[in-house]
């Protein structure tokens, strides 16, 4: 499906197996060292380049650590910036801090009254927010563990929460169909975003260098600009009506979105032009996250029950 | 995107750390860490967004109180001056001293050179001589000349540069700081006059005397250097607009030291001085007549502050720089000893005598605009004038409902927008602007207690700000299932604005009801900020398991 005459097509290099249930969120390390899973087998696993070589070709993730301990299945985890550190939220309602390299759990944060469903570390890593089902935000200081900061957020499930790429600012998505910015220093609320006829937004990011755009599934993919609270691009033809699938920008190569969808494929589209450059096919089942390598031309994608594999694509070099 | 109700001043106290007992403080660059100096020597660096301790910096050579704390440029270094004569230079990241100096008199402040990224010189005010130019690599000093009459008797002899020539000063200490890059000195005496000096060489280039010839006891440059503050004897604060180009200091200075060269010594001083300073505004309480302490400007330098020197009082004094007052800020009645300005946020911080820090800022009234878009906050009531067809079964007006946005814009994902707060951008590649946080672990036994979570800290830790509440909406009670500790230090918490948390409960309760959303999801919202133990798993595992 590949039309743009510069668009290189992704094709399918490695499949990760070892979860026993469905995979929750896949996200590669800053540093672009190591790719880390969650999933509803209550555990996360890393995976860690075994080639140093730089060409990509030979570039192999074979599994490192595995970190068990959450009493119930995972929902999503994220990398300190240093990659020293691993978070987790889950469904026993607690997050987890890990030691990445040795597997063990550091800090069980406790507060949130309900499944914790989303997770991210600030740019300088001595912040994690968190989003819930309890319909709150909070913000917790990562070394000793207290929570800092408890945001009226949502009246529904909270489905993602990022920071800006300097960390004043917090984003927020929920089921009750609004996304909101929060000053991240002080916790106010800075704007709402609402979507006119109201669905559930399912994920909310922000770009990885420091501007006024983010991504933010209403059914439809969309890029807007939160400082004017436009609505600039929407991206379309995949499949999302049930679960909270993530997407991500990749600007490795040009500049694309990607998305999951519940078709079991992946979808890329030029950033500008907003076209389907690629369908990426070979799961077996809804493709629940991705995530992109942040120097490499690499997508790592995760998918549900009947899959539960994690999939490294990449591009052909010529 | 900022937040469009901070802004201006702060108004109540926020939060308050305590640590030891803590005497001078200083924010770095950017004000993401507050570095403070205690009574036993140590520095404590707080990390500013988590109120929680970064790092301590602690050596066995130094145990005396610390009197005054400076961050270099770029937020590597800091330097402590110390009542044991010394002076110290860390490095921020790895806590590690790099070199330490003992002058002959204990220095009351000491500020690195803001030049550079990796300062060797700094200014030192000992207690009471002259100021003099410390290189910190070698240990020389240079004196700086405090009065004029030194230069016009063709300078003392080189033997007595380091006592003043003027008996009258030898026992007050001289107020002096950099100009803003740090090419020049200004120093303010004892007969009431501003010196401005050349740092290399300690000579005066220019002096602007002070009406009323008071002794002057602090002087301070705003951030942007455009303007000087000087606090004096007289109970007044002075603000200077300084008329130097900031670039080219010393070169502009000796051009007009050449133009008024058939003048004496003196009068070409002054008149160069004239060139340099103009007095702008005069500060005082003339009803109290307050001596003030520790003034200084606000970051943007739209505001200066001061504290009152009255013993047993806790007052802050907030001054547009056009001279209104406008505020008073009052603390608890404990002296206080020192202030600063945190430098992009309307955030003050007092330290009292007895070594506590008070954060104070605004008072935070909740911008219901921001919850709910469609609606806009009026200041007052309006009138409102319905539209022609507003009542009409199909309005014109809202017929065409089309975004004029169009999609086939470019957007750019990848541009840095420049803060405009920080205007040398040539600083950020080495700047250290927060410090690695390392989760301290929880003990193994212990782990699935949250109680225990926060009382295995470290030392350190646990003598961080017990609260981390604010005033209003976010002022949640998650921490009062803490360990007693906590809760016994609750009985010292004073002057915490509790009100605010109550108004906006109600003002929540009543604005924040979504038409389209059931009683339900209202009142589990007013819940949740009310009483932790809401939720019960009431919505359906639906996503994270098939």
């Amino acid at each position: 499906m590949s039309t743009a005459t510069e668009f290189k097509p992704y094709s399918l290099s490695q499949t990760l197996s070892g979860h026993k249930r469905a995979i929750s969120a896949v996200k590669f390390s800053s540093n672009g060292r190591l790719l880390a899973s969650s999933s509803a087998d209550k555990s996360l696993r890393t995976y860690g380049f075994t080639n140093s070589d730089s060409d990509s070709d030979s570039l192999a993730l074979s599994p490192m650590q595995e970190y068990t301990g959450h009493e119930q299945g995972v929902s999503d985890l994220a990398f300190s910036s240093d990659s020293r550190f691993l978070v987790s939220a889950s469904d026993d309602k607690t997050l987890r801090l890990w030691d990445v390299p040795t597997g063990s759990l550091i800090k069980t944060l406790q507060g949130h009254t309900n499944y914790v469903f989303c997770v991210n570390f600030n740019p300088q890593s001595n912040v994690i927010v968190s989003g819930s089902f309890d319909e709150t935000v909070r913000v917790w200081d990562v070394k000793s563990g207290k929570c800092l900061k408890v945001l009226p957020a949502h009246s529904d499930p909270v489905t993602a929460v990022d920071f800006n790429r300097d960390g004043s600012l917090i984003v927020s998505s929920s089921y009750d169909g609004l996304c909101r910015i929060w000053d991240a220093s002080t916790g106010h609320c800075m704007k709402t975003l609402i979507d006119d006829e109201n669905p559930p937004v399912s994920f909310v990011k922000f770009p990885p260098t420091p501007s006024s755009f983010s991504l933010a599934p209403w059914t439809t993919l969309w890029l807007w600009n939160y400082s004017t609270g436009e609505f600039l691009k929407a991206y379309t033809g995949h499949v999302n009506s049930k679960y909270c699938i993530s997407s991500t920008f990749s600007i490795t190569n040009g500049k694309y979105v990607v998305g999951g969808s519940e078709d079991n494929r992946i979808y890329l589209w030029e950033l500008q032009t907003r076209k389907m450059v690629q369908k990426l096919e070979g799961h077996s089942d809804t493709v629940v996250s991705v995530s992109c390598h942040p120097t490499e031309n690499m997508i790592a994608s995760g998918a549900l029950g009947n899959d539960k594999t994690v999939k490294i694509w990449t591009q052909q070099k010529d | 995107m900022e937040d469009p109700l901070q802004g201006d001043f702060p108004e109540v106290i926020e939060e308050y750390l305590a640590h030891g007992c803590m005497k001078s403080i200083a924010f770095n660059r950017r004000g993401t860490l507050l570095a403070a100096g205690c009574n036993d020597g140590s520095c404590v660096i707080w990390d500013f967004e988590t109120r929680g301790i970064a790092k301590e910096l602690r050596d066995s050579e130094c145990s005396s109180p610390i009197t005054s704390v400076c961050w270099s440029k770029c937020g590597n270094r800091i330097l402590v001056s110390a009542a044991d004569k010394s002076l110290s230079l860390w490095d921020v990241m790895s806590g590690k001293r790099i070199t330490r100096i003992v002058l002959q008199q204990t220095p009351l402040q000491a500020r690195l050179h803001p030049g550079s990224s990796k300062p060797s010189l700094c200014l030192a005010c000992p207690l009471s001589c002259a100021p003099m130019i410390v290189d910190l690599n070698t240990g020389n000093t240079t004196s700086l000349k405090v009065s004029i009459l030194e230069i016009s008797n063709n300078g003392p002899t080189p033997a007595s540069r380091n006592r003043c020539a003027d008996g009258i000063t030898s026992f007050s200490p001289t107020a002096a700081c950099f100009s803003k890059h740090g090419s020049l000195v200004y120093v303010g005496n004892s007969k009431g006059e501003i010196l401005v000096i050349n740092h290399l060489d300690g000579e005066v280039r220019a002096m602007v005397p002070i009406p009323g010839g008071s002794v002057v006891k602090n002087i301070v440059c705003s951030r942007n250097g455009q303007y000087l503050l000087t606090n004096s004897n007289d109970r007044i604060i002075r603000i200077y607009e300084n008329l130097l180009p900031l670039k080219d200091e010393v070169r502009a200075l000796d051009d007009l030291n050449e133009r008024l060269n058939d003048l004496n010594v003196v009068e070409k001083l002054k008149a160069v001085g004239s060139k340099c300073l103009t007095l702008f505004r005069e500060f005082q309480d003339l009803i109290t007549k307050v001596h003030w302490k520790a003034p200084c400007f606000s970051g943007d330098g739209e505001w200066v502050v001061g504290g009152s020197a009255s013993k047993g009082e806790h007052k802050i004094y907030i001054w547009d720089r056009v001279g209104h007052l406008v505020k008073i800020l009052e603390g608890p009645k404990e002296a206080l000893i020192d202030l600063a300005w945190h430098p992009v946020r309307p955030i003050v911080v007092s330290v009292s005598l007895n070594g506590i820090v008070y954060i104070w800022a605004k008072d935070y009234t909740e911008n219901w605009s921001a919850f709910a878009p469609d609606f806009k906050e009026l200041e007052e009531n309006e009138e409102y004038v319905e539209r022609e067809d507003e009542f009409d079964l199909i309005p014109e007006t809202e017929k065409a409902k089309t975004s004029d946005v169009n999609e086939d814009d470019e957007v750019d994902i990848v541009t840095v927008d420049k803060d405009p707060a920080f205007s040398d951008s040539e600083m950020s590649q080495e700047e250290l602007c927060f410090l690695p946080a390392t989760p301290s672990c929880d003990a193994p036994e212990q782990q699935d207690k949250f109680i225990e979570s926060s009382s295995k800290l470290v030392d350190s830790n646990n003598s961080g700000s017990p609260f981390s509440e604010e005033a209003g909406p976010n002022e949640h009670t998650m921490n009062h299932n803490l360990s007693p500790v906590e809760d016994d230090a609750g009985g010292l918490r004073i002057k915490r604005k509790r009100k605010p948390s109550e108004k906006v409960l109600e003002l929540q309760a009543e604005k924040i009801k979504k038409p389209s959303k059931s009683s339900k999801s209202s009142k589990s919202k007013i819940k949740s900020l009310v009483d932790e133990d809401d939720g019960n798993g009431f919505y359906g595992d639906a996503l994270s398991d098939e």
